[in-house]
């Protein structure tokens, strides 16, 4: 070992000049000591060997599977449906290559009314098979369902109310085209051989209108009229070439045998002006009732015309027990609600001309007004002196010897009124135009002909034969010297159409709202070419006056029904309102009804 | 144009897809005859695609599903074969890929309603793409588009349009579906 001191100390100092070299043994001496460890260094060493796997591990793996999945679908197939045959509308051919007939043109373009299943249905094959119907505007506007003219678009949601319901109420407001709507149905309904046999049931004076308008609307659907002896009805009853029968209410009840024959069942009834059958004791009620149908529908301008009941009577017939008396009238609206379509003319027309009411608000004459007070004062007392034995009837009677003295003087036959009709229809004919005049009394329509004979007055009421009454109507409509038309509220209400008539003079008023408002619609309906101006004669300080006040209060109480809330007992006069006119009393106090 | 040579087609097939957040894709097939009367009518029950499906098929899974699973499945159990096929949604035209009919795709005119329960879903929501990948053309009333690399398919559907001798709205026939697809879910939902 070379020792750092010793270096230092070897070195020659700085002032010689040849170097002194020494070498230094740097051998350490070692000693051994024995351990005993020297065998163990003389083995040879044992070597184990180890062997590790290098080779990657696989690893896991997660599969996800992109196959298409098995989707479960729901299907349903539709017959192929028929179209129109073209073998029973000889004009059709001829149509359909005719592109300026009065098509339903451009319907598409401006609406589209789906038809939807009603409420009742439940299958869902059948409610599909309600929404994947197409369009009326498009099943009509095809060249083979030709219509003459385009419906409005609240006539097209008729039609698919209709269309897809067993048991329906059509009850637009008089002159909005029911008729058209119900026979556009049955069309559809015929074409897409959902019906084969139809029914429809009208009022008599009616039957002529029907046929006029299935001419225009579906002029292709054969007709069979139940008319002439019994034999010839028997034989139309079972006569099945035609699918569409219409009879008539009267009638009804003379066949009453044979329609209610076990053999004879329809597809369809339909029933016109159905508050017919409003009275379920009715024989009309109980014979409609009792026809063998699948479907039925009936229409009318005034499902209540004087109380809830008049509704539970004619469900009666569309579905019996569906609706029960003294159920209330909201819980009435509810559940009757989907099977009523009702539409007023404000809602819908709002193109039709108005309708103006002008009330001649008259005094009685002298001559009247003394016939009057004597013939009223006598009344009351005489009624007053009954006691317990008066009765509804009895004070009826005084009610209409008042109205008839209102009307005219019954010795001397004077009448304001009259005085106030001759001068209105003298400005009515010059300005050649056309009026009706209503009354509910015939004798009154005959006085009233005296005296306005220089107008051509023409008369439709009870008295009038039936063969006679289409000519007459007919007649008002073509000839212009005859300017004025005389009808009783009973013939005259209902069904006809006289829209070129631009005035209405209701001499004396009805009970009832409703048939006021249906007499006026004869002439306010679609097609009405100009405005429809009504006078409704009353005169002061009478019973009409009393009458009238009665009945506006309730005439504004009439839709209620149809708008889901609460309705009056009645909408016409109660026998409490009749009592009331007179407010008659006895010592106990007023006066309860007796009948 | 016939579809075998001898017997025109007399059907138009239309297919749409409703697509909900709570039941995820139902498919509607209508077969309409010329006058627009339903002929036959198929729809799907809800198809949920997995959350795999949904990562895996990236912006192709609307086509994917509109097209080859409800388009195909629909289309094959119709029994009656259309002169071609309309779809208003452009993702259900990759059903042209699986079927021998031309696929169409329509668009609406000023004219068409549109209900109100209708076209609320992403797919028909979608702006259109770009018509530089179509063909597009007058049918009727409508303009009809079809896929790029199937132009050649607008002759054979041309004829055949004109062989129906049919007005058909061809747009509208898609509220129907839409509405039938409602009431079809709306019935196999039990009411509480």
């Amino acid at each position: 070992m070379h020792h750092p001191d010793a270096n230092r100390q070897n070195m020659p100092p700085r002032d010689m000049s040849v170097p002194n070299v020494t070498s230094l043994d740097v051998l350490l001496s070692v000693t051994d000591f024995p351990t005993g460890w020297n065998s163990a260094i003389a083995r040879w060493p044992r070597v184990d060997v180890e062997t590790s796997n290098l080779a990657a591990a696989c690893p896991q793996t997660v599969s996800i599977s992109l196959r298409k999945a098995r989707i479960k679908t729901i299907g349903l197939t539709f017959p192929e449906l028929p179209m129109i045959d073209e073998q029973t509308d000889p004009s059709a051919g001829q149509r359909k290559n005719d592109r300026t007939c009065k098509r339903v043109k451009g319907a598409q373009a401006r609406s589209q009314t789906r038809i939807a299943p009603p409420r009742d249905i439940i299958k869902l094959e059948d409610r599909l098979y309600y929404l994947l119907q197409p369009p009326l505007e498009t099943i009509l506007a095809s060249a083979a369902m030709h219509m003459p003219f385009e419906p409005f678009p609240y006539q097209y949601q008729g039609i698919a109310f209709l269309y897809s319901r067993y048991s329906a109420i059509l009850a637009d407001e008089m002159g909005l085209g029911k008729t058209m709507q119900a026979i556009t149905a049955v069309r559809l309904l015929l074409h897409s051989a959902q019906l084969r046999s139809i029914l429809l049931i009208c009022p008599k004076p009616l039957v002529t209108n029907w046929k006029r308008e299935f001419a225009l609307w579906a002029p292709e659907l054969p007709l069979c009229i139940i008319e002439g002896d019994q034999a010839k009805r028997n034989w139309q009853w079972q006569e099945l070439s035609a699918p569409i029968k219409i009879a008539n209410y009267e009638l009804l009840m003379r066949d009453r045998e044979v329609v209610l024959d076990n053999n004879l069942e329809f597809d369809l009834v339909v029933l016109d002006e159905a508050q017919r059958i409003k009275n379920r004791s009715s024989t009309t009620s109980q014979i409609t009732r009792a026809i063998s149908r699948t479907r039925n529908w009936a229409l009318t301008g005034t499902p209540v015309e004087n109380s809830s009941e008049d509704l539970v009577g004619i469900f009666e017939f569309l579905s019996p027990g569906y609706l029960q008396s003294g159920m209330s009238a909201r819980r009435m609206a509810k559940a009757a609600g989907d099977y009523i379509l009702r539409r007023t003319k404000d809602k819908v027309l709002t193109d039709l001309p108005p309708k103006l009411y002008r009330d001649a608000e008259l005094d009685l004459t002298p001559e009247q007004w003394a016939a009057y007070k004597i013939a009223e004062d006598e009344g009351i007392v005489q009624l007053e002196g009954m006691g317990t034995e008066l009765t509804i009837q009895h004070v009826f009677e005084l009610v209409l010897r008042l109205k008839q003295i209102c009307n005219f003087d019954p010795a001397t036959g004077a009448s304001s009124k009259l005085e106030r009709l001759e001068a209105d229809l003298e400005e009515v004919a010059a300005s050649g135009r056309k009026a009706i005049i209503f009354s509910q009394w015939v004798n009154t329509l005959d006085k009233i002909r005296q005296r306005v004979a220089q107008f051509g007055p023409l008369e439709y009421h009870g008295k009038i034969p039936s063969k006679q009454r289409d000519g007459i109507l007919q007649q008002f409509r073509e000839d212009d010297s005859k300017r004025v038309i005389l009808m009783s509220y009973g013939a005259g209400s209902v069904g006809l159409n006289l829209q070129f008539c631009r005035y209405v003079f209701l001499y004396d008023r009805w009970w009832n709202p409703a048939v006021e408002d249906q007499a006026i619609n004869r002439a306010h309906r679609i097609g009405a070419v100009g405005s429809v101006t009504v006078t409704r004669m009353l005169t002061l300080n009478t019973i009409e006056e009393r009458i009238n006040q009665v009945l506006e209060e309730k005439r504004a109480l009439f839709d209620i029904i149809l708008s889901q809330t609460d309705a009056p007992a009645s909408l016409g006069l109660s026998q409490d309102d009749v009592f009331g006119l007179f407010n008659l009393r006895t010592s106990k106090g007023p006066l309860k009804s007796a009948a | 144009m016939t579809a075998s040579g001898s017997k025109p087609l007399q059907t138009v097939g239309f297919l749409t897809v409703r697509e909900t957040e709570e039941h995820g894709y139902l498919g509607g097939y209508l077969v309409l005859n010329p006058a627009g009367r339903p002929l036959e009518f198929h729809c799907t029950v809800p198809v949920i695609p997995n959350r795999a499906q949904v990562i895996l098929y990236g912006p192709t899974l609307k086509p994917f599903i509109y097209g080859e699973q409800i388009g195909q499945t629909l289309v094959n159990k119709a029994n009656s074969k259309p002169a071609f096929v309309c779809v208003d949604v452009e993702a259900a035209l990759t059903l042209s890929d699986h079927t021998s009919c031309p696929v169409l795709l329509v668009s609406p005119n000023s004219t068409n309603q549109t209900p109100s329960s209708y076209r609320h879903d992403s797919a028909h929501d979608a702006p259109p793409t770009s018509h530089t990948n179509f063909a597009t053309f007058a049918m009727g009333n409508n303009r009809v588009s079809l896929p790029a690399e199937h132009g050649d398919d607008k002759e054979t559907v041309t004829k055949r349009w004109q062989a129906l001798t049919t007005e058909l709205d061809l747009w509208e026939p898609f509220g129907r579906i839409h509405e039938a697809i409602g009431e079809a879910q709306r019935g196999a939902t039990p009411r509480g």
